[in-house]
């Protein structure tokens, strides 16, 4: 999961990078409004996280453009804005939570989860047929039996779970799994669905990411 | 009393005063030229008597000529059935003393009014039988210049008596109804002219807080009302003004101190959350310690502008050597311009001492000289120039820093106001600084001007009040 940070506190866009990263979370930092903006247009995220007062354009200005471009990937708005019209105006504006400084990181995580769920979700653990995964704890279970895995490992089985049934292209895969830093060599995924899968036979369930040749792979239901 | 009621109040008192002036001026210039008129009658008479009787009253020698005459004279013109017949003249003639030597027949009974010793010719009102008359009484004199009698001639005047007595009672009752329709009047008319301030203080007492961007109306004639309006309503945008800033300062000095308190909080809270090595618990706190230093010192600087502003300081006001000062500041500047290698360069050191605070006068240079270091670029001068300017004594601090765009320069003064917006910027100020050394200098009547040039730099001259001697 790819998430954008349009923070100017350095101070804080640090702990949240370092924070999430840790949550296996692919995380990039914007420092002002217009920078932000740009990744926000020319990327895929699967959540972005706003400060309300930043420069060049507020965050208010960022998330209706955001808006604006038919986006509807989950915004949260971060902010030392707090009186009930703040929280208000910001919602209205597209937002789709509201956290105010200062905040505590578990309940920011938590939110952050929240936004990631699907519409049939009922709690953030995904399936895949006996394949379960908790994005809290880390844990990968197939049947009872726990899979370790490194934390790439771990966040490119989490996107491809979160989007079974559907085909993901090695470009959207390093979109999600991969942040900015990284140069767009897409042969390394296939290095890892590599790990993944060894790992996976070994727990009995060899066969659950397929290969869709020339376009990428696709984990399906049953 | 309500205002109109005052207004109305205090114009017909004034009035009523002069009304009673002007009519009392009018009924004794009636009366007096009346009287003119019934003297000059009398005058007449006795010049045709003493015409008639062939005399003067000069050369009076004996009653019995004017006696004799004066019977002759009105029995001829007097019916004498009518005895006591007011509407004509009367004559009477006395001695010294006073007594009657003859008087006209139509006098009957009567006796005129006899007023003894006057030596020259006077006139007076009295009656006779209840009906008033205008005397006149004319001294006799004998050809030595001695008073032998007096002769004394009347004339009715009971139409003249009606006349005044009338213009007496229009006075009298036309008086108070004026007085009163004036009242009233001038009630409706200072009302109608109040009306406007009646506004006023309707939309005044609307005014709170929230709505306070309301305005008064302002009235259609240029007059006081219109000004007392527009006073009240640039009043009204200095407050509003005033508020938005509070409004701004508290908005900023809560986001500037929550967000080192999130940033610590976050930081510690990611740090917990898993078993780390050694080097990097060292590296979090530093950072946090870090964090928390520079927000004990927004705390200072903002307690420091809370005691300035609420004016609560008494400055010990005294004569400061500039020179010394200057000197001091530079000297605790010295490691921070030393790193950036940037000299202090002070020209026109003559024997400058200026009345001021020691300790704020301190604050003052320090911030403005660790400015002029923060955004001079490296390996520059910094230039202080003291000077004698009339009775004013000016210094002024160059930097060849990057400059201030003139659109912002006039809000460098103002709280939590960063030319550099990004507040990662680097040069870790809080904006706050400025405003200090604003509020130090108005305390001590300094002023400070600023002005900037992106290729040159920027100067804050401060201009000390001249000394006493």
């Amino acid at each position: 999961m790819r998430l954008l940070i349009i923070e100017d506190e350095p101070g804080i866009a640090g702990f949240l990078k370092d924070g999430l990263e840790e949550e296996y979370f692919a995380v990039d930092v914007a420092y002002d409004g217009k920078s932000g903006l740009d990744h926000a247009m020319t990327n895929e995220y699967d959540l972005i996280i706003i400060d309300w007062m930043i420069p060049v354009l507020s965050g208010i200005e960022v998330c209706r453009q955001i808006r604006k471009s038919g986006s509807v990937v989950p915004i949260m708005f971060l902010t030392a804005k707090d009186t009930l019209e703040d929280v208000v105006f910001g919602l209205e504006a597209g937002a789709n939570d509201y956290i105010k400084k200062p905040f505590a990181f578990e309940e920011l995580l938590a939110r952050i989860r929240v936004q990631l769920r699907s519409k049939n979700q009922g709690d953030d653990s995904l399936r895949a047929g006996n394949l379960n995964i908790n994005p809290g704890t880390h844990q990968v279970f197939y049947d009872s039996l726990e899979i370790t895995l490194t934390p790439k490992e771990f966040a490119l089985l989490e996107y491809l779970v979160r989007n079974k049934d559907k085909v993901c292209t090695r470009s959207r895969i390093i979109e999600h799994v991969w942040d900015i830093h990284f140069d767009s060599d897409t042969s390394v995924i296939d290095v890892y669905i590599t790990f993944l899968r060894r790992k996976l036979e070994h727990a009995g369930c060899g066969n659950l990411i397929q290969t869709i040749r020339g376009v990428g792979y696709i984990i399906r239901e049953s | 009393m309500s205002l109109r009621n005052r207004i109305a109040f205090y114009y017909t008192i004034t009035t009523a005063f002069l009304i009673a002036l002007v009519f009392a001026i009018l009924y004794f210039m009636v009366e007096s030229i009346v009287y003119k008129q019934f003297d000059e009658e009398i005058n007449n008479e006795v010049t045709e008597l003493f015409t008639d009787a062939h005399a003067t009253s000069h050369d009076f020698t004996s009653f019995s000529r004017f006696k004799t005459f004066i019977d002759d004279n009105i029995e001829v013109k007097i019916d004498p059935k009518e005895a006591v017949k007011v509407d004509t003249e009367f004559i009477q003639l006395v001695n010294t003393e006073g007594e009657v030597i003859n008087k006209s027949i139509n006098l009957a009974r009567n006796v005129l009014i006899f007023k003894p010793g006057e030596t020259t010719m006077i006139y007076f009102n009295s009656t006779i039988n209840n009906s008033a008359i205008r005397q006149g009484q004319l001294p006799l004199f004998n050809r030595d210049g001695i008073i032998k009698g007096y002769l004394i001639i009347a004339v009715p005047m009971k139409k003249a008596i009606i006349v005044l007595n009338d213009l007496e009672n229009v006075f009298r009752f036309s008086f108070p109804a004026i007085i009163l329709t004036l009242f009233v009047l001038t009630r409706l008319i200072a009302g109608k002219s109040i009306r406007p301030i009646e506004k006023v203080i309707a939309t005044a007492e609307k005014m709170t807080q929230p709505n306070i961007h309301q305005r008064i109306g302002l009235p259609f004639h240029h007059d006081e009302l219109y000004r007392l309006s527009a006073t009240i309503n640039a009043l009204l945008d200095r407050m509003e003004d005033a508020f938005q800033r509070e409004k701004q300062f508290t908005a900023d000095a809560s986001h500037e101190l929550k967000t080192p308190l999130s940033v610590v909080k976050g930081t510690l809270e990611v740090l917990v959350r898993k078993p780390r090595e050694r080097e990097q618990y060292e590296n979090k706190i530093q950072f946090c310690l870090m964090e928390l230093n520079r927000m004990a010192q927004l705390i200072d600087q903002l307690l420091m502008l809370a005691r300035y502003e609420s004016n609560k300081m008494n400055p010990h006001i005294q004569e400061v050597s500039l020179p010394i000062a200057l000197e001091a500041a530079t000297a605790r500047l010295h490691p921070i311009a030393f790193e950036k290698k940037i000299e202090f360069k002070i020209t026109g050191t003559e024997k400058a001492s200026v009345t001021a605070d020691l300790a704020m006068l301190d604050i003052i240079l320090e911030n403005i000289l660790s400015n002029a270091i923060k955004y001079s670029h490296e390996a520059s001068v910094v230039t202080i120039t003291i000077e004698r300017q009339e009775r004013n004594i000016l210094c002024s601090i160059a930097d060849q820093g990057i400059g201030i765009p003139e659109e912002k320069l006039h809000a460098v003064f103002e709280r939590f106001y960063r030319v550099d917006e990004s507040r990662s910027s680097g040069t870790g100020g809080f904006g706050l600084g400025l405003s200090i050394v604003k509020r130090l200098a108005d305390i001590q009547q300094i002023k400070v001007g600023v002005k900037s040039n992106k290729t040159i730099g920027t100067t804050f001259t401060l201009t000390f009040p001249s000394t006493a001697s």
